[in-house]
């Protein structure tokens, strides 16, 4: 019909396939570098034949749970043996937490979304109420456990956000729960850390060094300290997860 | 079975990749974690199968879903 119509219509074909080239060409050549690097690290690894060392890992092995008292060994490495490590981790948390948290309120909150009908059901309600509570027990079998089975602080945190998140999504309806109010996670999480860094200072005055375990000398298991570590990052991890996830659902003003 | 778990794992990326509606691949890549947390079971690692069941298919996708209800569910590229 119309002549310019017609004339820049082949156009867009024409640049489709140029387009195409530029978008598919990097991601081809990325990929054939990150095959490359991984094969030039991981070939020395399978062809040069060096033993793997071994000390360490049969030392656990043969002595980690009578060291330790944690039937669960990566429990018994990661808050006995390398305890050090896991403040490194939970400051981690700490920072994306806080980075999170710091970019919802420079962006002036969550924009609030408009609340159709369709998303909001009775189903949804009920459901996550109820099931809120089940997985915050949950989680703290897992937290408290982790020593004895597979869990610990940081898995058990985890869990016990996606009860709290559950609790929020539940009681969005009209009534309100203490424990999903943004200031007493934030509340919860300072205190956690509070107590961790406590946790791994009280060792250095009682002769055992730096995240050594306090008990030690007074002839209690070493276990103890373990399962007081695990709830105190699970405590900490749950309430930071939570209120990050607490902030994006758009409660934060509230 | 673990190669079978493998390759769906695959399969189930590349379509959360391709799709484009948002919420469909959000949800793919919540089976992809359970997929993962049962592959890291059979492989004797059942606390990272925790952690994976709860991070990868709990809380990462309450935040997708609530990202893409704030922003717009189709793929603008």
């Amino acid at each position: 019909m119309n002549p310019l119509r017609t004339s820049t219509q082949p156009r867009p074909a024409k640049q489709l396939v140029p387009q195409r080239i530029s978008v598919v060409l990097p991601a081809v050549l990325s990929a054939v570098v990150v095959l490359g690097a991984a094969v030039f690290t991981l070939l020395p690894l399978v062809r040069l034949g060096t033993a793997w060392p071994v000390a360490l890992r049969d030392h656990l092995e043969q002595r980690g749970v009578q060291e330790s008292g944690a039937c669960n060994l990566v429990s018994a490495i990661y808050l006995g043996y390398r305890a050090f490590d896991t403040l490194g981790e939970t400051i981690v948390l700490l920072v994306a937490v806080s980075g999170t948290i710091g970019m919802i309120a420079g962006a002036g909150g969550v924009p609030r979304l408009e609340r159709s009908k369709g998303h909001r059901t009775e189903l949804i309600d009920v459901v996550t109420g109820k099931l809120g509570p089940v997985v915050l027990i949950f989680g703290l079998y897992v937290m408290m456990f982790g020593h004895m089975s597979p869990g610990g602080g940081f898995q058990g945190g985890v869990v016990v956000a996606s009860g709290i998140v559950f609790l929020a999504l539940g009681s969005r309806a009209g009534g309100r729960s203490r424990i999903t109010e943004p200031g007493n996670l934030a509340r919860i999480e300072a205190l956690g850390f509070l107590f961790l860094v406590i946790a791994s200072l009280v060792g250095s005055f009682t002769g055992a060094g730096y995240f050594g375990n306090p008990l030690a000398r007074a002839g209690i298991s070493p276990v103890v300290y373990i399962i007081a570590l695990n709830a105190v990052i699970g405590l900490k991890v749950g309430a930071g997860i939570s209120l990050m996830c607490v902030a994006m659902l758009g409660e934060a003003e509230s | 079975m673990i190669e079978l778990i493998l390759l769906t794992l695959v399969v189930l990326c590349l379509f959360a990749l391709e799709s484009r509606d948002l919420l469909t691949g959000t949800i793919v890549l919540s089976v992809v974690s359970l997929l993962s947390a049962l592959l890291l079971y059979l492989l004797h690692a059942p606390d990272v199968a925790i952690t994976e069941a709860a991070v990868g298919a709990g809380v990462s996708t309450v935040i997708f879903v609530w990202a893409i209800k704030a922003t717009d569910r189709k793929d603008a590229t």
